[in-house]
């Protein structure tokens, strides 16, 4: 999916080329945004996109929305997210709403500050399965950060870059900002690999690492559905989507600014920012809780189980998934390997989705014959790729430079608890 | 600092592009002319310069560092440029050897040409890189990738996923130095893809497969060279491929032909080898995964792939066999854990079993000198000692074929698995029933090429014989054990039929038909 017919360069060579020649460059965009609050929603005053054609250098009391809907802008601030503007991890201009997932993706023991931004007058639909319907317009902020100590999120961390989710008339789109200098982002279509980052884990241990912000062109490697191409003519393309706010990993509470602490999908549907969440709230999915704190020894089966199972769905299943509540013909990117990882499969139907006793196709190393070999999680192919950082092996392919060391104890013992199968040792 | 770098390296590149921009700003445009930013109207464009394959450039493609000096990194310069293109695309890497440092990735290009000036031209150079692949095209349709080398790549040298359109030419992925494990995974590789036409190329180092095709439809593979790579060229899980007038040298394996279980597209077929040469296929095989047990000296390998035709081919001096056809139960035989372990794959119609596999007319010369790899070895040891049909040593077959699939199916013993196959694979012929006619392995018409008295040498082989009225060796639980028949290849029962000769792979990129009913209509490998 084309994200827009005006590409990034020309963009900024634009804005370039406008300030070289003396040019009085846009701000002639009207600003319609900011204007009283009309009703009770989260999202009430938060403005709303005009359909005009944006420009980053418009003033706007809230939101940019045309400059989001329209333009490449060079600077994170031009998008007038945050009340202060070098500060993209709290205090979201009007109508943004802060949330967090049950388990995250892992991206090298960053914390992450999560706020989506939806359009005033829109609302968001829910999703039993797959990502919540967001309208057109909504923006979703992320930005990363790593703390000098893990065990101490409220402590001192070097905000490193903030990715921008745009969902646009012809589709979502993704931006990354790499904060350059204390005050500001600055578009990084290229990425940025930062040197030697240290952090202290939970466990007390010193890390240090490279952390790459992604390329732009990266975000489509997990971000994107494909089309199970089904014959010469079939010109369908990936569709691009967000992973992580699905009704499952929303499914807790959150600690909101003033103090509430309500359960998220709930707080939504009761600010008028989410529509049909089912009346039985018992019937909405639940992800487990998993996090560095997670104490996985004292962990019963079933719980092992469900943490396992959802950790693999957040870092693994946004490629390796085919089928179940995808649309008809398409998969994720690497639903072609074979291994699917997602929640809602059902192990015991087919364990070697799960990689058990799966011979690996595009790659392998000796000493590891199976992907996953259940009572055997030192010679299981899946674990050393988790493990791994030689970019030769590792998975997730993107977004970590060094081990999660809690999410692969976690993925170790889930391994050496699952069903003996075939390839298990004998006992 | 850095990042006004970043904006002068996006004009740098767009500004050909955007001449339109430029117009409206009187100042000079800062670029050197080279670039063409010179607002004249763009009706006729002169040519800026020609790849060494005769690919014209012209004035107004799109130019990546076009100033950039041998050694310099152009990973920004790359990245950029490639990001959101428009359509119809024609992006020119600069002349020389650059370094790059992290993957390139391309989604849903349309149209696009991506080239250097030649393929021994422009290299690039990934041995320092942070990513995996060299380049990864995501979606998109009607792509060209030609004129430059990839070289060193962390994993995989030129990857295109989910592609309707791929044309790889004049390309080369290299991994330098011996063939070792660490070397990168796949070279040109394109997967669950239509339409992909893969020519002119060299591959040459990989750990895996030099030239892979997996999971995909529709496929012109030809005028190839694979060279020092576990496998030379495979086709793997793909349907309607043809594989011509490639040169497959010093692989482990030349010529593969692949079935493997549990992929999301579970198996392939209509799969022509032809007018291909596979010789001295003897590099130690450094491989992991199922490629890591293709014996070293295989000349062409067709693992559980049904309706393959193999004809026209010289096949010489490869260690172990020239041709090997084998069911998936050489790699596992664990009979009994088979629906647990490929239930689901084979509900949607992979088989360990393979049907239809036809070699006519090949010469094959001077194999078997030396035959080794674990997953042959004591098939290996049983032909070498007096175990063989013969009852005296014996010069490893050059055809192969281990006849255990069609044995347990004729004798009814896999009919269990029919209760596995779904309705789909069922309609499509899927099944475990007794082998009729147009299921046989058949290998007839080749050509003997040994001087006359090495010419008892090249032999047909088949580890089990196919008729369980013919199985007179069993152990202890009544199994069948190796019976080890061999005889000469030509002028023998073995493998003595004839199947219907298999449809040409027809390939349509960008509204043209490649392969032996297009563009090759004339040549001689699609005559005979």
């Amino acid at each position: 999916m084309k994200h827009s017919n005006k590409t990034i360069a020309a963009g900024v060579v634009t804005s370039f080329l406008m300030a070289a020649c003396g040019g009085g460059g846009g701000g002639d965009s009207s600003d319609d945004s900011g204007s009283n609050p009309t009703g009770s929603a989260l999202n009430a005053g938060a403005g709303a996109p005009t359909g005009a054609e944006g420009s980053c250098s418009a003033t706007t009391n809230g939101v940019n929305w045309d400059a989001l809907m329209t333009e490449v802008c060079p600077k994170l601030s031009d998008y007038n997210l945050f009340t202060d503007a070098s500060d993209p991890t709290a205090g979201p201009t009007r109508g943004g709403v802060p949330y967090d997932l049950s388990t995250a993706l892992f991206s090298d023991y960053t914390s992450k500050y999560r706020f989506v931004f939806v359009p005033e007058g829109k609302t968001v639909g829910y999703n039993p399965s797959e990502a919540l319907d967001f309208p057109v317009g909504t923006v979703i902020t992320k930005t990363f950060a790593l703390p000098e100590n893990t065990a101490m999120p409220d402590g001192a961390e070097l905000v490193i870059e903030t990715r921008l989710l745009i969902h646009r008339v012809d589709g979502w789109m993704a931006l990354p900002y790499y904060w350059s200098s204390e005050s500001e982002a600055t578009l990084a279509i290229a990425g940025k690999r930062l040197t030697d980052l240290t952090t202290i884990n939970n466990q007390g241990q010193t890390l240090t690492f490279d952390y790459a912000v992604p390329k732009a062109a990266d975000c489509n490697s997990c971000h994107s559905i494909v089309p199970d191409l089904a014959g010469p003519d079939d010109q369908r393309e990936q569709i691009f989507l967000p992973i992580g706010p699905k009704a499952r990993y929303l499914n807790k509470d959150f600690s909101y600014p003033d103090g509430t602490v309500y359960n998220q999908l709930q707080y939504w549907s009761e600010g008028e920012l989410l529509t049909g969440l089912p009346a039985d709230f018992n019937s909405v999915e639940q992800a487990p809780v998993f996090n560095d704190e997670t104490h996985i020894p004292s962990l019963s089966d079933a719980e092992l189980n469900d943490k396992a199972r959802a950790y693999l769905d957040i870092n693994c299943a946004h490629c390796h998934r085919a089928d179940l509540t995808l649309p008809a013909d398409y998969a994720g990117p690497a639903g072609s390997s074979g291994v699917q990882l997602e929640y809602n499969r059902v192990y015991a139907d087919s364990p070697g989705k799960f990689g058990v006793c799966k011979d690996p196709v595009a790659g392998g190393k000796e000493g590891y014959p199976y992907d996953v070999i259940p009572g055997n999680a030192d010679e299981s192919y899946l674990l050393f790729r988790i493990e791994t950082t030689d970019s030769r092996h590792k998975m997730p392919e993107l977004g970590r430079s060094t081990t999660h060391q809690e999410g692969a104890q976690l993925i170790r013992s889930w391994i050496d608890q699952l069903p003996s199968a075939s390839c298990s040792p004998m006992p | 600092m850095r990042q006004a770098r970043t904006f002068k390296k996006l004009l740098l590149v767009t500004a050909i592009s955007s001449g339109f921009l430029l117009a409206g700003c009187d100042g000079d445009d800062g670029e050197d002319g080279k670039a063409g930013a010179d607002g004249q109207s763009a009706d006729v464009v002169a040519q800026l310069a020609m790849t060494t394959s005769g690919f014209s450039i012209p004035e107004d493609a799109i130019l990546v560092a076009p100033d950039a000096a041998d050694g310099d990194d152009i990973t920004e310069a790359l990245s950029v440029a490639l990001f959101d293109l428009p359509e119809d695309a024609l992006v020119v890497l600069p002349k020389g050897r650059f370094v790059v440092t992290e993957s390139i990735v391309i989604n849903s290009a349309s149209g696009l040409t991506l080239t250097g000036y030649g393929i021994n031209e422009t290299a690039l150079d990934f041995s320092t890189s942070n990513g995996d692949d060299a380049f990864r095209f995501q979606g998109g349709n009607g792509i060209t990738v030609r004129d430059f080398g990839v070289y060193e790549a962390p994993k995989n040298g030129i990857k295109a996923t989910n592609v309707n359109g791929i044309h790889m030419t004049y390309t080369a992925t290299v991994w330098e130095g011996e063939l070792e494990s660490a070397n990168g995974a796949y070279g040109l590789y394109p997967l669950k893809s239509q339409n992909v036409l893969l020519e002119n190329n060299y591959a040459f180092g990989s750990a895996d497969a030099g030239i892979y095709v997996g999971q995909s439809e529709n496929i012109v593979v030809r005028n190839n060279t694979a060279k020092q790579n576990v496998a030379g060229i495979e086709i793997e899980n793909s349907t309607m491929a043809d594989v011509y007038n490639n040169i497959a040298l010093a692989n482990s394996g030349g010529i593969l032909v692949f079935d493997l279980p549990g992929l999301d597209k579970a198996y392939g077929g209509n799969v022509r080898v032809f007018n291909n040469q596979a010789y001295n296929n003897n590099a130690d095989n450094v491989g992991a995964g199922v490629v890591g047990t293709v014996p070293p000296g295989t000349g062409v390998l067709v693992l559980a792939t049904s309706d393959v035709e193999m004809y026209n081919n010289q096949i010489t001096d490869n260690d172990t066999t020239a041709v090997a056809i084998t069911s998936y139960l050489l790699v596992d035989d664990d009979l009994a854990s088979y629906p647990a372990n490929y239930g689901a794959t084979m509900g949607n119609g992979w088989s360990p079993t393979l049907k239809n596999v036809y070699l006519h007319n090949n010469t094959i010369a001077r194999n078997g000198d030396n035959p080794r790899g674990a997953l042959l070895q004591p098939v290996i040891d049983g032909y070498s000692s007096n175990m063989n049909s013969k009852g005296a040593p014996q010069t490893f077959p050059a055809i192969l074929y281990d006849g255990i699939g069609e044995l347990l199916s004729n004798a009814g013993e896999l009919a269990g698995f029919n209760a596995l196959v779904g309705a789909e694979a069922q309609a499509d012929g899927v099944n475990y029933d007794p082998y009729g006619a147009g299921d046989q392995i058949c290998a007839n018409s080749n050509i003997n090429g040994n001087p006359a008295p090495d010419y008892d040498e090249v032999n047909t082989g088949l580890v089990y014989p196919d008729d369980p009225a013919d199985v007179t060796m069993v152990d202890g639980d009544g199994n069948p054990l190796p019976h080890l028949l061999i005889d000469q290849m030509v002028n023998n029962t073995y493998l003595n039929c004839v199947q219907p000769r298999l449809a040409p792979a027809v390939v349509n990129f960008r509204n043209n038909i490649y392969g032996c009913t297009g563009d090759d209509l004339a040549e001689a490998a699609c005559a005979l």
